[in-house]
């Protein structure tokens, strides 16, 4: 049978002991009260004995070791070959004592509160000097149900501010984050303070209303504040969208991403990003499209344009305005493009500028169409582009808008 | 640092500066204190200043009583409070009275340091908390030491008083570490403002003051106040300015004690707090303390008789929702 | 005669022994907690003045395993009390210091040292008063000697002329202190001479033990005058579980054991090779069935902390 020593409780106030040396090995015949073990514990080294005598079969902790009270070291058997229990192995691991848990637990229920059964004018002094500081008798209000048994300071102030104000003016400073005790303060005349006095109040003094940024607006804020460490450099011109067959049945907004497309497919510098250390030029041709999703920008990607047909990219947009509608992007749908397309148009606006989105080697603002004709603003990155190139592409664009057979192939 | 290590440097530097300066004891010579706070004192200052006395409580604080009338500073130990029962007739009647009896021509330079409370199963006999023993006798200072400033600081101080002092510490609180530097400052006549907090303050002393930080915020999270934490440090005479002063702001006090209720020191506190503060308050005061039982020997059994964090939590937070918060 | 006290005092003896470093081996594994001091070595003071004294009152300090196995404690109820299990002798709530046993006439098991002499003292007024004849013995150890408590008693015992017997343990230490450095007369029984009959044996003899007590019973039954032992004994364990023992040297340790009691008790003649091999396995086995019982015995239950303060039957008797 085998017999576990354990590492000792040496002295009252010993948790973790340390393995200094084995004075025995593995293998070894030990007598009853032969030292075995040095140990050292919170107050000194000492040498441990066997309290059986047997062969030491297996010893479970090194040299150097610290381990805590009550966990097995060794074990000593009565034959030499003593098969090891199973659950010795597993015991190895040196167990944590209830006791030396360093974490606290606390009670996870609801801890039960008595409810005391108080007569009314029962309050704490606190609340009494406050009442009596405004004129208002406790036992009264707690009669009628307006201030809790028993009352506490709170509780009066609470009611005096209830008073004091209208209800929607106290809503009306809830929303601007005011601190009713310091407005009433400035109303000490009134008798009641309607939601008037508050609006007043407020605009006498400027206070803003203050509104939290949702995190995606904070997101597209940094990446607006990087994108201004683009150098950047603008090119105006215009497009004559005559060429573009009447009943065609697809959009312009659709014509003019798959010509825009098969441009950047032509020029490899439409297609590439750079790190300053690198130009990365990517296979295909991906543009994203601004959309606006209840006031959010976003700007989801059609992908491979080259590739896609005029109804494929018709389908995508409507893909688009759909995914809009509901409010929900894919991480997929938002990467990939390295180059943007925003448009104004719809709004009446002739002309503007866009700032390049990061990643982008450029974006160009469309505005409205006036007699077939279109402004343009292209924004190009200056590192990836000079300004011969990006006229270049412009005029490769315009190209291929006077291209009947190009146009033609399309349709087919 | 160890607390007992911050001890032992306090006693160490007020011999080596003051020749007058001797301690007294059981074991704390030869054997190097039972608790290890005398530790190297024999070797460094010999017999004739750290002396190994019999076991005889009476005559430790007797002799002296002796001494400091002899223009010696004795600073004696008595291995636990427990046993300063023994001696209690020389600490109550003639040490804390010769100077007043006198007309204040006896001087008693002297330090009656000891520690107290529950360590682990040591039965009744041997972990009691009995400041209220000594912090009721006028003519007495008691001072208590909860980590390594509070030890060092007060020490030292408490030797260089001319009054009699009882120098209350922890036995568990000896193998704990705490922060120390020397340029640190404490007056141990002043209570000590662990945590400041705006709603609720938690008066405490010696250990509990560690139970107690270790749920203040989770005490704070549920309740959703802001706890101010003090460390009440000495007991006679109490800094009741800086407890009431935290009263009229918090507004609401408890008290963490680990001696028994009935009687117990935390009275003391509360009555006197509570006589400044009354109209102040918005929730009746609350006192977490032991049970009035003799501590037991069965481990689950003494730690039901004495506070412990998880209680103090539970206290706290039912007290705080039937109270307003 | 001597044969069957030799048989009685090897069970006791050998039982007191193995029940030690059981006890050891158990602190050791995390089920004793607190403080345990161990009598390995003193068994020949404990038994034989235990036995001697028979059904006298015993009142002892805090190393009081092995008196209450010697007057008749069962070891189980003594080992479930230092597992602090509610089936020991205090439920429990005492420990390893505080052994209780009044039907018994065994008061224990008393931490403050030197504190329970005085309560010695008055126990023999008690019984001397209500003509009971069966005297008291107090054991203490030499630290206590130096305290006022033993000093005041020693007068009040001669002075009011009580059946008491004193049994010093001189086991030369109190915890770290030498008795050299404690006490300016190390013969403890000088001490005692000037009030009352006082001798000094030799502790590790069972026999001289139990032949001084046996004679001071005597005394003190006929002469209701106290009486003095000063047994010269060495506790082979440090003092306690928390103690290193590092300031006795190796050297006296050795020449104690040398005089081990229940060596000695083997070697006398006294005993057959078949009773020492009885004796040897029964007292495994009940040493073994006692960490059984306490093992398996339950917890006090936590109302446990609030009983045993106050006399609940007392109440009754205001009216």
């Amino acid at each position: 049978m085998a017999y576990e020593i354990v590492m000792p409780q040496l002295t009252d106030t010993m948790e973790v002991g340390k393995i200094v040396r084995w004075l025995k090995k593995e293998g070894d015949y030990v007598e009853v009260n032969e030292p075995i073990v040095e140990i050292e514990s919170d107050k000194a080294i000492m040498e441990v004995p066997s309290l059986r005598a047997g062969y030491l079969t297996k010893i479970l902790a090194e040299e150097g070791e610290e381990i805590p009270v009550g966990s097995v070291i060794a074990v000593i058997s009565e034959s030499k070959e003593e098969k090891l229990d199973e659950k010795l192995e597993e015991k190895q691991k040196p167990q944590e004592k209830e006791e030396t848990q360093k974490e606290l637990v606390l009670p996870q229920e609801e801890i039960k509160v008595e409810v005391k059964q108080l007569p009314p004018a029962t309050a704490s002094p606190a609340a009494k000097v406050l009442a009596k500081e405004n004129g208002i008798d406790i036992k009264t209000l707690q009669e009628e149900g307006k201030l809790p048994i028993p009352a506490h300071e709170k509780d009066v102030k609470s009611y005096l501010i209830n008073e004091k104000f209208q209800e929607d003016a106290i809503n009306f400073l809830k929303d601007y984050q005011l601190n009713p005790e310091d407005v009433a303060k400035t109303f000490s005349e009134k008798e009641k303070i309607t939601i008037e006095d508050v609006k007043n109040f407020v605009t006498i003094n400027n206070i803003p209303l203050k509104k939290s940024i949702t995190s995606i607006r904070k997101s597209l804020i940094k990446n607006l504040k990087t994108s201004l460490e683009i150098p950047v450099f603008h090119i105006f011109t215009e497009l004559d969208f005559s060429n573009i067959p009447k009943e065609s049945g697809f959009t312009i907004t659709t014509w003019f991403i798959k010509i825009l497309g098969d441009c950047i497919y032509q020029y490899e510098k439409l297609r590439t990003r750079t790190d300053e250390e690198f130009y990365y030029v990517y296979p295909t041709a991906n543009i994203s499209v601004a959309v606006d999703v209840s006031g959010e920008l976003f700007a989801p990607v059609i992908k491979s344009i080259e590739k896609k047909s005029l109804t494929e990219i018709s389908q995508e947009l409507e893909n688009i305005k759909q995914k809009a509608k509901e409010g929900r992007f894919s991480r997929e749908d938002l990467e990939g493009a390295t180059f943007s397309v925003s448009n104004l148009g719809m709004y009446n606006v002739t002309m503007f500028d866009a700032i390049i989105p990061p990643n982008c080697a450029g974006i160009v603002a469309v505005g409205k169409i006036v007699n077939n004709v279109a402004k343009l603003t292209f924004s190009f990155d200056h590192r990836i582009l000079n300004g011969r190139e990006g006229a270049e592409f412009i005029n490769l664009l315009q190209s291929k808008f006077k291209d009947d057979d190009y146009i033609k192939s399309l349709m087919g | 640092m160890l607390y007992r290590e911050a001890l032992n440097l306090a006693l160490d530097e007020m011999m080596e500066k003051d020749e007058t300066v001797v301690v007294l004891g059981e074991d704390v010579g030869f054997y190097g204190g039972n608790y290890r706070v005398t530790e190297g004192l024999y070797a460094k200052y010999g017999e004739r200043r750290v002396i190994d006395t019999p076991i005889a409580e009476n005559s430790i604080v007797g002799t002296a009583i002796g001494m400091a009338l002899g223009g010696l500073r004795p600073v004696a130990e008595i291995m636990t409070a427990n046993f300063a029962m023994l001696a209690m007739d020389q600490i109550v009647n003639s040490m804390s009275k010769l100077r007043y009896m006198s007309g204040g021509k006896l001087l008693l330079p002297m330090v009656v340091r000891m520690p107290q409370g529950v360590v682990k199963q040591l039965a009744s006999q041997h972990s009691q908390s009995l400041e209220s023993m000594f912090a009721c006798v006028p003519g007495i200072r008691v001072f208590t030491a909860s980590d390594c400033i509070t030890a060092y600081h007060g020490l030292k101080t408490a030797i260089m008083l001319d009054d009699p002092v009882i120098f209350l510490e922890h036995t568990l609180l000896y193998f704990e570490k705490f922060e120390f530097s020397k340029d640190s400052f404490y007056n141990p006549f002043k209570a000590r403002v662990l945590k400041e907090g705006k709603d609720l303050t938690i008066f405490s002393y010696l250990k509990m003051v560690h139970d107690v930080m270790k749920v203040v915020t989770q005490i704070e999270n549920t309740l959703n106040i802001s706890v101010e934490v003090i460390d009440v440090g000495p007991l006679n005479p109490l800094d009741l300015e800086t407890l009431t002063n935290s009263v009229k702001k918090t507004k609401r006090f408890v008290i963490v004690e680990e001696n028994p209720k009935h009687g117990g020191f935390g009275a003391n506190i509360l009555s006197a707090v509570l006589e400044e503060t009354f109209y102040n308050l918005d929730a009746p005061p609350l006192r977490i303390a032991g049970e009035d039982t003799p501590i037991p020997y069965n481990r689950k059994l003494e730690l039901l008789a004495i506070p412990t964090p998880e209680k103090i939590y539970s206290k706290i937070v039912k007290w705080g929702k039937e109270n307003g918060l | 005669m001597q044969q069957s006290l030799a048989e009685k005092f090897y069970y006791l003896m050998k039982l007191g022994r193995v029940f030690e470093l059981r006890a050891k081996e158990e602190y050791m594994k995390g089920n004793i907690g607190g403080f345990l001091h161990l009598a390995i070595g003193e068994e020949a003071v404990h038994v034989g003045a235990t036995v001697a004294f028979e059904k006298g009152d015993i009142f002892t300090h805090y190393r009081d395993h092995v008196y209450a196995i010697a007057k008749g404690i069962e070891p189980k109820y003594l080992m479930a009390e230092l597992f602090g299990k509610k089936t020991g002798v205090a439920k429990g709530k005492g420990g390893s210091m505080h052994f209780f046993e009044p039907s018994l006439n065994f008061y224990g098991g008393n931490a403050i040292v030197g504190a329970h002499i005085p309560h010695a003292v008055g126990m023999a007024y008690a019984r001397k008063y209500r003509g009971e004849n069966t005297g008291v013995l107090v054991a203490f150890g030499d630290g206590a000697t130096n305290s006022g408590n033993f000093y005041e008693s020693l007068n009040l015992a001669s002075l009011w002329k009580l059946p008491i017997v004193f049994l010093c343990e001189n086991n030369l230490y109190a915890i770290g202190t030498r008795i050299d450095r404690a006490s300016a007369i190390t013969d403890i029984y000088l001490k005692a001479k000037p009030y009352m009959m006082a001798k000094q044996i030799d502790g590790m003899d069972v026999f001289e033990v139990y032949k001084a007590v046996m004679e001071a019973k005597e005394y003190i039954q006929e002469e209701s005058k106290p009486y003095f032992i000063e047994a010269l004994t060495y506790r082979y364990e440090p003092h306690s579980m928390s103690d290193t023992g590092n300031y006795r040297s190796a050297r006296e340790l050795e020449i104690a054991k040398s005089k081990d009691p229940i060596e000695r008790l083997k070697k006398s003649g006294l005993l057959s090779e078949s009773y020492i091999k009885y004796i040897d396995d029964l007292v495994e086995k009940e040493i073994e069935e006692a960490v059984e019982f306490a093992k398996n015995s339950p917890e006090p239950e936590e109302t446990e902390l609030y009983t045993d303060i106050y006399c609940e039957v007392c109440k009754n008797v205001i009216p």
